[in-house]
């Protein structure tokens, strides 16, 4: 036995190191163009299959694409640490900008570049550069049941604070619980409060820019946002009809509560739409415009292109990423991708509208001229997001009162943006 | 002379591989992070800079939530060394003895052990909300209805029910190997003297085992202070940072505000922390082993 | 030996403890066997019918026998390097008294306490260097380092219950240390080794951080927790698929468990003093 385990080791030992000797020589010999890519959200797995299928189809290229989302992060940093960055990978934009400089590719004189939506292209921009490309467009409000608000008899979408309460109340009354609150989700909550926040900030504090400029100085501190109220008694309201357990709310408790028409009203983005149909194909949903304490004409939605595909600009297969972006914004498989395989609404110029019940009500409100505010909360530092998402939890958890949580708030700010310069 | 050197080379003979491997594996690469944490990087600049001990005197100074960390750290850490170590001796103590289907019992108990921390932390999400709902309409119960995840004093024990709740399988296995060293005649003989099972257990099982219970009490000392798979995926840290453990701390520094140097700092802090701690743990137990 | 009345109460009492604490993983193979649909209106109901589409589809999408392989590589290397550096040093720290030895015990046990984020960053980067990442054979050479710390402990400690002077009758007949070693004394260590095995080869079959960080990029070197992993998206997760997912990369590990355990029991110290 003992004899037997001393010559498996060598044996082990031996064939370790051969094998590994073999295998980089076969990376090393491998013949066509391979991209390396790295992209989060992998409920869209099946649609990047589909997509590198094409591809290959198409030019003979092979994408290989790793899919990752809650170590994404981690992975990515160690990757460019170790010398292996890929080739192409997927970012937020706005505050990202900033913390992938060293290795985003400068863009801007490519020709697909014209060929996408210039509202689309703000987030991606620096000082007149434009160092990433705009995946999706996409847009998060109130999403909300509409044969539940039929059977109850709410015939007037509501659009401000009050009008979101007495809504909730009929639903209730009903004997139905109005919001799944998602509370468990540390995204969910700043998504829901900065939208109460936004037209303030226009309105207020002299633009998005601004805003950030002061709060990262720390000319301007939470606590003196006096329209955080609005943000307080909103995820107020929405705990206080979010049901018996309203911190335990997660992602899969949202979607398929309002697709069952267990729940009327969750606050989610388009994305959530293919995961709401999962669970009942034929569920009929619309969007109600965020409120803004009650300024009507305030409310409306969250619309922006924020995931990023950015491309490496040490990335040995520089030209081969390039060319797949042109075949992207160019080619009619590329143009059909988003809004045709993966339904929700694509950056490029002139591409269609995605047959999905979100991306019309999207497409009709911003009609109807109601805001689309952009996702300005992704210009803070990169963090925060995290961070004030916690904090606002432990607020609706109770833990802390609003002055408390808005002092919280302020020193996590803080402590990041210091950190960040 | 020559006797000594050769007994030198034996001895490094022995030992070196383990020292090779262990180098490569931990040391090395921890000692490269430990030049970060004199730095402000975030991770992906390809220059960072170097700031001295600013990172550790921010810890110290400035730092309230990473205190919390700590303190919830340490709080899981008492109960949780204790109960696991004492349930997992308890059982393998039972498993030794004459149960009927010892075998699939102990299978029965490793199991969650070997289940991905990720599954176990959405297994028990549901259980605690989709499963608590159902368990409430079918019993009526007040104690489903509570928020087993959503309230920070709760969210303790639910964190602490699953984080022993999968570690127990691990320890056992520890024990029972133990249990196996204990000789059959001397067992024998203490009954033969009319030793009843207490006093046989505390009097010649537990000394004898005590080798096993230093190990299995270091490990889960110092795994309990690490703690991190099964709050990510249990509660994130959450509601809030109710039930934030420090190596959480440390990875959402790091890696989700991307403080690389400070997060490095901090892990530094740890590894030391947990040293202290399991050096005295060590030495204490070690002095009770016996030699046979 | 009569068996008294009350072993009978610890029975049913331990099975009643036992079936509750395997409750959650009942839930996994009852929701294995659902629809999408039906995991997500209601998690404990009992399935409608026992679907194996579940297994089937999941078996194709993680291309299960290649990965079983990697896992499997890795999982051997790393076991059986451990065991092997571990055994040695464990009894060789053990046997010698000196404060050196003692230091040198500290620091191979040190870094079971530092947390594997702080480092894991620096880890690929030596890794890199020293060409282990990219397959499976090198995962297992990394697993050496991070095994060998808890067992070498536990075969520090074990050493004591086996007596020194089996230690110079071996030597006695003329064999080197090594065979000394080999032949007499790990073989009275196999309680610990089989522990050893089993611990080590649960935890590398299933990790995950470790594999993600060596292996990706590279889909052909994927080991069975990496592929399972896809399943748990932040805004989609196939419930059904991640559930068959999950039991499909246990149960090996899980006969594997089982045909062990036996072994434990039977390395017995006391027949080899007498002789």
């Amino acid at each position: 036995m003992k004899r037997a385990i001393s010559f498996l080791v060598v044996l082990t030992l031996a064939c370790a190191s051969v094998f590994a000797a073999g295998a980089k020589e076969e990376a090393a010999e491998q013949k066509p163009v391979t991209l390396n890519l790295m992209f989060y959200s992998p409920e869209l797995q099946e649609q990047y299959n589909d997509m590198v299928a094409a591809y290959k189809a198409e030019t003979g290229v092979t994408l290989d694409i790793t899919v990752l989302q809650a170590d994404y992060r981690s992975v990515l940093t160690s990757k460019i640490n170790s010398g292996d960055i890929p080739d192409v990978f997927m970012t937020s934009a706005y505050a990202d900008n900033s913390t992938y400089k060293d290795y985003a590719y400068d863009m801007s004189n490519e020709p697909f570049v014209k060929q996408l939506q210039p509202s689309a292209l703000q987030g991606v921009t620096v000082a007149g550069k434009v160092i990433g490309y705009p995946f999706l467009v996409q847009s998060h409000s109130f999403i909300y049941n509409k044969k539940v608000f039929a059977d109850v008899g709410i015939t007037e979408l509501p659009k401000t604070l009050d009008q979101l309460e007495a809504a909730a109340k009929k639903i209730e009354a009903a004997g139905i619980q109005p919001f799944a609150t998602g509370f468990k989700e540390f995204w969910v909550l700043p998504q829901t409060a900065w939208q109460a926040l936004a037209p303030a900030v226009v309105k207020n504090y002299g633009g998005y820019a601004k805003f950030v400029a002061g709060l990262n100085d720390g000319s301007l501190k939470f606590k003196n946002v006096s329209e955080m109220a609005q943000v307080f008694d909103l995820l107020d309201l929405i705990k206080k009809y979010g049901g018996p357990k309203p911190n335990e709310s997660d992602f899969n408790d949202q979607t398929s509560s309002i697709a069952t028409g267990k729940v009327a009203i969750i606050h989610q983005g388009n994305w959530a739409e293919g995961t709401i149909r999962k669970t009942n194909e034929a569920a009929d949903i619309g969007y109600l415009v965020g409120p803004a304490g009650n300024d009507a004409a305030g409310a409306g939605i969250m619309f922006d292109s924020n995931q990023t595909i950015r491309v490496a600009k040490d990335g040995k297969n520089l030209k081969a990423a390039l060319a797949w972006l042109n075949w992207l914004t160019t080619s009619e498989y590329g143009k059909n991708w988003i809004p045709g395989k993966i339904k929700q609404m694509s950056p490029i110029i002139g591409s269609d509208a995605p047959d999905s019940q979100i991306a019309k009500a999207t497409a009709k409100l911003l009609g109807e001229k109601a805001p689309g505010y952009p996702w300005f909360y992704q210009m803070f530092p990169t963090g925060t997001e995290q961070q004030l998402g916690a904090v606002l939890q432990g607020y609706c958890a109770g833990q802390t009162d609003r002055a408390a949580t808005l002092d919280a708030m302020d020193a996590a700010y803080t402590k990041i943006a210091k950190a960040a310069n | 002379m020559k006797k000594k050197t050769s007994r030198f080379l034996v001895f490094a003979a022995f030992t070196v591989p383990a020292f090779a491997a262990i180098l490569v594996s931990v040391e090395v690469p921890f000692l490269m992070s430990v030049l970060y944490s004199f730095t402000k990087w975030n991770g992906l600049d390809r220059v960072p800079l170097f700031i001295g001990m600013a990172n550790y005197t921010e810890i110290f100074l400035d730092d309230p939530d990473m205190m919390r960390a700590l303190s919830f750290t340490f709080q899981q850490t008492f109960f949780r060394v204790i109960l696991t170590n004492a349930i997992a001796l308890l059982l393998a103590v039972l498993l030794d003895g004459e149960i009927r289907g010892k075998n699939a019992l102990r299978a029965i108990f490793y199991i969650p052990n070997i289940i991905s921390l990720i599954v176990i932390g959405y297994i028990w999400r549901f259980i605690f909300s989709k499963g608590f709902d159902s368990f409430y309409e079918m019993t009526k119960a007040p104690i489903f209805m509570l928020s087993w995840l959503g309230d920070g004093d709760m969210a303790f024990g639910s964190v602490l029910l699953v984080s022993v709740w999968q570690s127990i399988g691990f320890y056992l296995v520890i024990y029972i190997a133990g249990l196996q060293i204990v000789p059959r005649d001397v067992i024998e003989a203490s009954m033969i003297d009319g030793a009843g099972p207490h006093s046989r257990f505390y009097k010649i099982t537990l000394p004898l085992i005590m080798p096993s219970v230093t190990v299995a009490v270091f490990h889960s000392l110092s795994n309990s202070l690490k703690s991190f798979d099964v709050i990510f995926s249990l509660t994130n840290g959450g509601p809030g940072i109710a039930t934030t453990t420090i190596a959480l701390d440390i990875y959402k520094t790091a890696f989700v505000v991307s403080r690389f140097g400070y997060g490095t700092a901090k892990s530094v802090l740890l590894f030391l922390l947990i040293l202290a701690f399991t050096f005295f743990q060590v030495k204490m137990f070690k002095s009770r082993e016996i030699e046979a | 030996m009569k068996r008294h009345p009350s072993t009978l109460i610890i029975d049913v009492l331990l099975w009643i403890f036992a079936l509750l604490y395997l409750y959650p993983l009942l839930l996994v193979v009852i929701n294995s066997f659902k629809t999408f649909s039906e995991i997500t209106t209601n998690v404990v109901a009992l399935p409608k019918s026992l679907l194996m589409d579940n297994f089937r589809n999941a078996f194709r999408l993680m291309e299960y026998p290649r990965l079983f392989l990697n896992t499997l590589i890795a999982t051997a290397i790393g076991v059986v390097g451990v065991i092997a550096v571990s055994a040695l040093a464990g009894y060789k720290l053990s046997r010698t008294k000196t404060k050196y030895s003692w230091v040198l015990f500290i620091i191979l046990i040190a870094p079971m306490m530092i947390p594997f984020h702080s480092f894991m960053i620096a880890l690929v980067k030596v890794a890199k260097g020293m060409g282990l990442t990219r397959t499976p054979m090198g995962l297992g050479v990394l697993y050496w380092g991070l095994g060998a710390p808890l067992a070498l402990f536990m075969y520090h400690g074990f050493v004591k219950s086996i007596p020194m002077e089996l230690d110079d009758c071996a030597l006695i007949d003329g064999a080197s240390p090594f065979r000394a070693f080999a032949q007499v004394i790990f073989p009275l260590l196999q309680p610990v080794t089989v522990s050893v095995i089993v611990l080590n080869a649960m935890w590398m079959w299933n990790d995950f951080l470790l594999p993600l960080l060596i292996l990706s990029g590279s889909k052909k070197a994927y080991t069975l927790q990496l592929a399972a992993y896809n399943f748990f998206g932040q805004y989609k997760i196939e419930w059904n698929y991640a559930m068959a997912g999950v039991l499909l990369t246990l149960m090996p590990a899980v006969v594997f468990y089982l045909a062990l355990q036996q072994y434990i029991i039977k390395g017995m110290v006391s027949g080899a003093v007498k002789s």
